[in-house]
């Protein structure tokens, strides 16, 4: 039984801010002042995120939303951002991303989870995460935002492509948003229409807001659209501006249409998965290192370690042959390969040793 | 080497040696799961509850049970800490759980060296050179001789008593080891080379003593507790913490049969011989689980040396199949008793303290 009630929990936050100071300049350690707060409440923690779940809903075959409280440390996220989600499988601690769809003032937001095929987070989410537990998010991040002064908007989603968009139109919509709106909503069939019923809603309250579906996996019916995304479906109806999410196969196919003219003044997109490489050959990858601010061309045959001093980077390391850790950084994005045993990471924040890891496609390293 | 007697291994064998290890090293890194991240949170919930719980005990003051448990208590808390949790997880061993409060690269231990010092001197030198003189500092830390291949010095015929104030004040010793105040004295290092070492150096320096020897006894004042009592349990804690850890790493690479390698042997080495000269460089102690778990397994030090990211309550396992291959490759597996290893390596400490001449006539 914790020893404060949930609704303390974020009027307590300001209060741990010198505790804060004193951890981030080692007097105390996080881990041991986290532990005494979890005493008191399970969400409690001097940095880190963590949320209870409330309610569970279908919004498809295959999603599900979730409605979380936050910590006090959740602050200005916006919907159409997203966070990681954490947790702990075979003693290893997985994260997937995942969009808020909603988000409150008070802590309170909504995820969306679809079930991946052979997905090692989601069908365990769905199946097994129940009401009152707790789970941990990073902080929020993506740069999706509401084009609220154009004349017209167009968003385009691929599958759970609809997790931002949502999250931003319902945001909108709220707020009085009046011009013209056009949503396309890419799934493979008629059951992945997430949100469909409280889309068909919204539409009926606001006449300016059009959706449509477009099935590819199934015979289309009534009003719905077939086929992938081609420029044929989009509508007359001008619009400024479009935001598009999706696979990176669906963001790059409107990326190219966006760039053959008479199309919409500006495109905001977000794809979820990597382009694809091709493992073993020599390829050309985009590398970067965050911390450091630098991106560039690489490739899938030197070590990032090797790599990065190509760049005029100086990373910390030692023995150059994977024994030492010293090069030890994050992998915030991207698939890597041990050079000496083979093995493939992709989860986002493992730790991976920059002497003897190659990239496997683009990659993002904290370092 | 005349003390160890190892079949020479040509490249084939060598490289057979290695394939062997390193698949040693992926059946264990397959099976790593739920288990090893369960057991290392215990360990930090005993190291947890040993701390708290003697410092609480220590403000009882000097009756004699509850001063004594709780010096006691915060001293194998301070152990555990050290060997089986901290040194552990800054080896990366348990990275692969991906959890920030057990990641090697941020990990700061509760002792007086900085763990970035550590992770350099120890991690990369000691790891990567380990018993090759000249190369290893970890090879007497610069003030002991333990191997005639050491050059002999006249500082060194004292060396009973310098070993006695190093293993008094271990932890500081580790500590000022990545300082390389030896090369400053020779001119080697610059000032401003060391300066900002320094200051990393005060900085951690301050934050313990503050919290051993002015926090918690200031605590016991205002709580209208003794202060000295308090002061002095801590003191005793740190001080058997260092008699403890001295013994241990002295008896991980300095035994009777453990080897040293010189600076020409390991040019352009090979994995199999990078393998090899661990397994001979190595050596551990026999005793049961608490005697493992206290050493934070660097009783199973050959095993540690092999496979340094790998958690380290697996080397047990691993330890008879190590065993089983050095056996094939006609390899001794140096292995005793504590008591039995430490007193070869006392027995190396007083041997070697001579020059060479004199050591030959007993």
């Amino acid at each position: 039984m914790p020893l404060l009630p949930l609704a303390a929990v974020r009027p307590l936050n300001p209060l741990l801010m010198p505790w804060r100071r004193l951890a981030a300049r080692a007097w105390l350690r996080e881990a041991d002042c986290d532990y005494w707060l979890q005493r008191l409440h399970p969400l409690l923690s001097l940095n880190r995120v963590y949320a209870r779940l409330l309610a569970r809903r279908w919004v498809s075959d295959d999603m599900l939303a979730l409605t979380l409280q936050c910590n006090g440390n959740a602050c200005d996220w916006r919907p159409g951002q997203h966070v990681q989600l954490f947790r702990e499988v075979d003693g290893v601690r997985l994260s997937r991303c995942y969009s808020l769809t909603a988000v409150d003032g008070r802590g309170r937001i909504e995820l969306a989870i679809k079930r991946q095929a052979g997905g090692r987070l989601s069908g365990l989410l769905q199946d097994h995460l129940g009401i009152g537990e707790c789970v941990e998010l990073s902080q929020a991040s993506g740069s999706l935002r509401w084009p609220s002064q154009a004349q017209g908007v167009l968003l385009l989603a691929a599958g759970s492509g609809i997790t931002p968009l949502l999250g931003l139109l319902r945001q909108a919509l709220a707020s009085g948003y009046s011009a013209p709106v056009t949503l396309l909503h890419y799934v493979r069939e008629r059951g992945q229409r997430a949100f469909a019923e409280e889309l068909q809603a919204l539409m009926q309250r606001h006449a300016n807001l059009q959706v449509r579906w477009s099935l590819t996996g199934q015979a289309a019916q009534g009003d719905e659209l077939s086929g992938r995304f081609c420029p044929a479906h989009v509508p007359e109806r001008a619009a400024e501006q479009a935001l598009a999410c999706g696979p990176h196969g669906f963001v790059a196919a409107v990326q190219r249409w966006w760039q053959g003219g008479e199309t919409p003044a500006s495109l905001q997109s977000e794809a979820f998965s990597p382009a694809p490489v091709d493992a073993g050959e020599q390829t050309c990858v985009r590398l970067a290192f965050r911390r450091s601010g630098v991106a560039c061309q690489g490739d899938t045959a030197q070590s990032l370690l090797e790599q990065a001093e190509a760049q005029g980077l100086r990373p910390m390391h030692g023995c150059r042959q994977g024994i030492c850790t010293r090069c030890t950084c994050q992998l915030l994005s991207g698939r890597v390969r041990d050079l000496r045993s083979g093995l493939v990471s992709d989860e986002p924040g493992q730790a991976v040793r920059l002497c003897v890891s190659v990239p496997l496609g683009d990659v993002e390293i904290d370092l | 080497m005349s003390n160890r007697e190892d079949r020479e291994l040509n490249e084939v064998e060598l490289q057979a040696f290695a394939a062997e290890l390193d698949a040693l090293r992926q059946r264990t890194l397959a099976s790593l799961g739920s288990e090893d991240a369960r057991y290392i949170r215990r360990v930090r919930a005993a190291v947890r509850a040993c701390c708290w719980s003697g410092r609480l005990l220590l403000m009882l003051g000097w009756f004699p049970p509850t001063w004594l448990l709780g010096s006691l208590l915060l001293a194998l808390g301070k152990i555990l800490e050290n060997m089986e949790l901290g040194h552990n997880v800054m080896h990366g061993q348990y990275d692969w759980m991906n959890d920030p409060e057990l990641s090697g690269r941020d990990y700061e231990w509760d002792i007086v060296g900085p763990s970035d010092f550590w992770r350099h001197t120890h991690n990369h030198v000691h790891h990567t050179w380990t018993n090759v003189v000249g190369m290893d500092d970890d090879v007497g830390y610069g003030v002991v001789r333990l191997f005639p291949e050491q050059r002999w010095k006249p500082f060194y015929r004292w060396q009973p008593l310098w070993v006695t104030l190093q293993a008094l004040l271990f932890q500081y010793a580790v500590a000022i080891q990545h300082l390389r105040l030896d090369q400053y004295f020779k001119g080697r290092l610059s000032a401003a080379e060391l300066r900002p070492l320094l200051r990393q150096f005060n900085a951690k320096l301050l934050r313990q003593w503050g919290k051993d020897y002015l926090l918690f006894p200031v605590l016991a004042l205002l709580l209208g507790a003794n202060a000295l009592a308090v002061l002095v349990g801590n003191l005793l804690a740190n001080l058997l913490r260092n008699l403890w850890t001295f013994a241990v790493i002295f008896c991980g690479h300095f035994t009777e049969k453990a080897a040293v390698f010189s600076k020409e042997s390991v040019l352009g080495e090979s994995r199999g011989h990078w393998y090899l000269r661990q397994l001979r460089g190595s050596s551990n102690l026999e005793g049961g689980r608490l005697l493992h778990i206290l050493t934070g397994n660097l009783s199973h030090q050959i095993e540690h040396h092999l496979f340094p990211d790998l958690p380290a309550r697996r080397y047990a396992e691993m330890a008879v199949d190590v065993r089983a291959i050095a056996q094939r490759y006609g390899q001794l597996y140096n292995s005793g008793s504590f008591a039995g290893q430490l007193a070869t390596v006392l027995r190396r400490i007083w041997r070697y303290r001579l020059p060479p001449q004199a050591a030959l006539q007993p």
